[in-house]
């Protein structure tokens, strides 16, 4: 039997995910399995030729062949091969850090479908339906959202409406602006010269992204999930759903070339993406809620792709490109470290709660923290070598705003400092011997952290500074994902 | 077409203007009355509304206006279920009718916006459907942004804003596209909003 790849990739991880929704009590068997079928993903797509047929036993499959269902085409095109192994990876990976964090979580089975669907997203070639697959997934990953941990004493942690029933809203809000693009776009292609009708899908189309990458004024779910989500579930979010949204908006840009061509193309997403940026560095500088930081620098680290896409230059659009590979990198460690520190805070995480955490759970608040100095984009990080390149595109038409964004930055930087130089003062409550509870996975004084957690923990801070270090060692990968996207000719 | 189905034709058409208004009212019943077996009811009824403005859109298969309708009443099963865990917590059983609090305020907002929706029906005809259709969306539009707007903590009443903000975007829709894979993906959308609001309206219920 020859399966088209579309087909291949979304009904075999969707296959599996039901499998593992009925497995869900055996946590390490679940998650290493979704990480594997990820992974296995990844690896498929990138090495198997997309003209040529690969023989699974009795079933073989041709990545590059389209699929057709009711007349609609799904197909992977050159194009697609970089951010599906991308948004794979990344998957993996987090399936990984989220074993020893999720226990019994439904976020493995869940996770691996949003997987799916997103690559189905990505695949299929008409507008309406990408956005209803973009629609499906956020709506899945609200499960995951609102659950909380419980751990072995029964205390739970994370897990509120808020954050879901605000990614539900903003979501759906966004889904009538692409679904009647489509409508426009098809009556466009019968009366050419009626330009009004690409001006109102322009239009439609920025409202609809400004909703799902959370543009100001629509950031307030960011902020939301953030703070009501378990960790691994907001890094997924903010990693590979939002990873997912900014490629769909490069195919719309690749498709659509002339949405690009407009005279104020630049202009608005450099203005939206700084008006981002500004906003949540300064949201982020006066927070004393760890998880609002983590939305917030996700808020500023938004606005910079912005404002990179607006230079309409091809080394823009490369930094975009890296910002989105460094970003998993990043949220995976404050993921991990604001996972401890929740526990930590039995589920608090105001920094006045967590306050001399650092002595408690050393390696969390070091997690967390380079993670945020990456997700700031200073050094030494892979974020850094983004951001700097970035400010130098801008310093080279307009100081003023490549100052700006450099200041936005530093007011996510400075929400960190504030945070950290509480974490490191000692409180009352910590002199006082205020320590988690027996047998939390939580480190505590004089005993040592989880060795599964610690090796994650050690594995992405290597990561981190290694590529903060030598970023020549994603920038082949990312020039080759940015000459895909040729709608920029400079 | 079969007698029937000429029947049902000229049924929606007649009733396509009281559905639209229908689909208000039974809004407004959710939106002012906070008991929770009220607004099931009414969101019974509104589905049945919207079922009617479908036949009309899918006007030679009416199975899939009778599927809109059995849809919409199964997501109300679950969402009256979940209200009830919910209610049954933080709140003792009252009288059978509890007006929403702030009434006054909210009868306010009721009226400006129905003025607005309607207005706006007049002056801005929504392109490629009737003026009972236009009308319909608009009206769904506005009942979802009064519910987003004054009804935040509320995870049900912000599920059901979603549903109608679907059901307005699923009638103008597909009264361009009645291809049964966008009908059917829609479908599918609106199960899982139901599914999600249950889920997040129990969600914070102390075990």
């Amino acid at each position: 039997m020859n399966l088209p790849g579309p087909l291949f990739v979304v009904g075999s991880l969707l296959a599996i995910a039901a499998g593992l929704l009925i497995l869900r009590r055996f946590t390490l068997i679940v998650a290493w399995v979704s990480a594997i079928a990820a992974g296995a993903i990844a690896v498929f797509v990138t090495m198997a030729p997309l003209d040529q047929t690969v023989d699974f036993g009795p079933i073989s499959v041709t990545l590059g062949a389209p699929l057709s269902i009711f007349g609609r085409v799904a197909v992977i095109e050159p194009v697609d091969l970089l951010p599906l192994t991308l948004i794979a990876l990344i998957a993996s990976v987090l399936f990984l850090v989220a074993w020893r964090l999720l226990p019994r979580s439904s976020f493995f089975a869940t996770g691996l479908a949003i997987l799916a669907l997103l690559s189905g997203a990505l695949m299929v070639q008409q507008v309406v339906y990408a956005a209803l697959l973009v629609e499906i997934a956020a709506l899945l990953a609200i499960f995951p959202l609102a659950e909380p941990i419980v751990d072995e004493q029964g205390n739970r942690y994370s897990g509120g409406a808020r954050g879901g029933l605000q990614y539900m809203v903003y979501t759906t809000l966004a889904l009538p602006g692409l679904m009647i693009t489509q409508l426009l776009l098809e009556q466009f292609a019968i009366f050419p010269n009626d330009l009004g009708l690409l001006q109102t899908a322009t239009i439609l189309l920025a409202f609809s992204f400004a909703l799902l990458l959370g543009a100001v004024p629509f950031q307030s779910w960011l902020s939301a999930v953030a703070t009501d989500g378990s960790p691994p579930m907001v890094t997924f979010l903010f990693a590979v759903n939002l990873g997912a949204v900014w490629f769909l908006l490069l195919a719309y840009l690749q498709t659509y070339s002339w949405l690009s061509a407009q005279a104020a193309f630049g202009q608005l997403f450099t203005l939206v993406g700084l008006i981002m940026m500004v906003a949540g560095g300064t949201l982020a500088a006066s927070q004393n809620r760890l998880g609002r930081i983590v939305g917030y620098a996700t808020l500023v680290d938004n606005g910079a792709m912005l404002v990179a896409l607006g230079s309409r230059h091809v080394t823009g659009l490369s930094l975009s490109i890296m910002m989105l590979v460094a970003r998993p990198l990043s949220l995976g460690l404050m993921a991990l470290g604001l996972d401890g520190l929740r526990r930590l805070g039995k589920g608090d995480d105001r920094v006045v709660t967590l306050a001399g955490a650092a002595w408690q759970v050393p390696w969390r608040t070091l997690a967390f923290v380079v993670g945020g100095i990456s997700m700031a984009g200073f050094p030494l990080s892979l974020g850094f070598a983004a951001r700097w390149g970035l400010y130098r595109l801008l310093a080279e038409d307009n100081l003023f705003q490549a100052v700006l964004a450099l200041l936005s930055s530093a007011g996510v930087m400075m929400g960190l400092v504030n945070t950290m130089r509480l974490l490191v003062t000692p409180s009352r409550s910590s002199a006082d011997g205020h320590l988690p509870d027996e047998g939390s996975p939580v480190g505590r004084r004089g005993t040592r952290e989880d060795p599964v957690v610690l090796a994650m923990i050690l594995a992405l801070l290597v990561g981190t500074i290694l590529l903060g270090l030598f970023p020549q060692l994603v920038s082949g990968i990312v020039s080759q994902m940015t000459e895909e996207f040729t709608f920029f000719s400079q | 077409m079969s007698p029937f189905l000429h029947w049902l034709d000229r049924f929606s058409d007649f009733a396509s203007l009281p559905a639209a208004w229908g689909i208000f009212v039974a809004g407004a019943v959710i939106y002012l009355i906070s008991e929770w077996r009220i607004r099931f009811l009414a969101l019974l009824v509104q589905y049945v509304f919207v079922g009617v403005l479908f036949a009309g859109i899918f006007d030679t298969r009416p199975e899939m206006a009778l599927l809109k309708i059995i849809v919409g009443w199964l997501i109300s099963g679950a969402l009256l279920l979940s209200a009830q865990i919910r209610w049954r917590t933080v709140r003792a059983p009252g009288r059978l009718v509890s007006w929403a609090t702030n009434l006054p305020f909210r009868v306010l907002v009721l009226l400006t916006a129905t003025a607005i929706g309607w207005l706006a029906s007049q002056r801005f005809s929504l392109p490629y459907v009737s003026a009972e259709l236009g009308l319909a969306c608009l009206l769904l539009v506005v009942l979802a942004l009064l519910f987003f707007g004054t009804e935040e903590e509320d995870p049900t009443i912000i599920g059901v804003g979603v549903l109608n903000l679907l059901s307005a975007l699923e009638i103008f829709y597909t009264a361009q596209d009645p291809g049964l894979l966008v009908s059917g993906l829609l479908v599918v959308v609106s199960l899982l909003v139901g599914l999600a609001t249950s889920y997040l309206t129990v969600a914070e219920v102390p075990s």
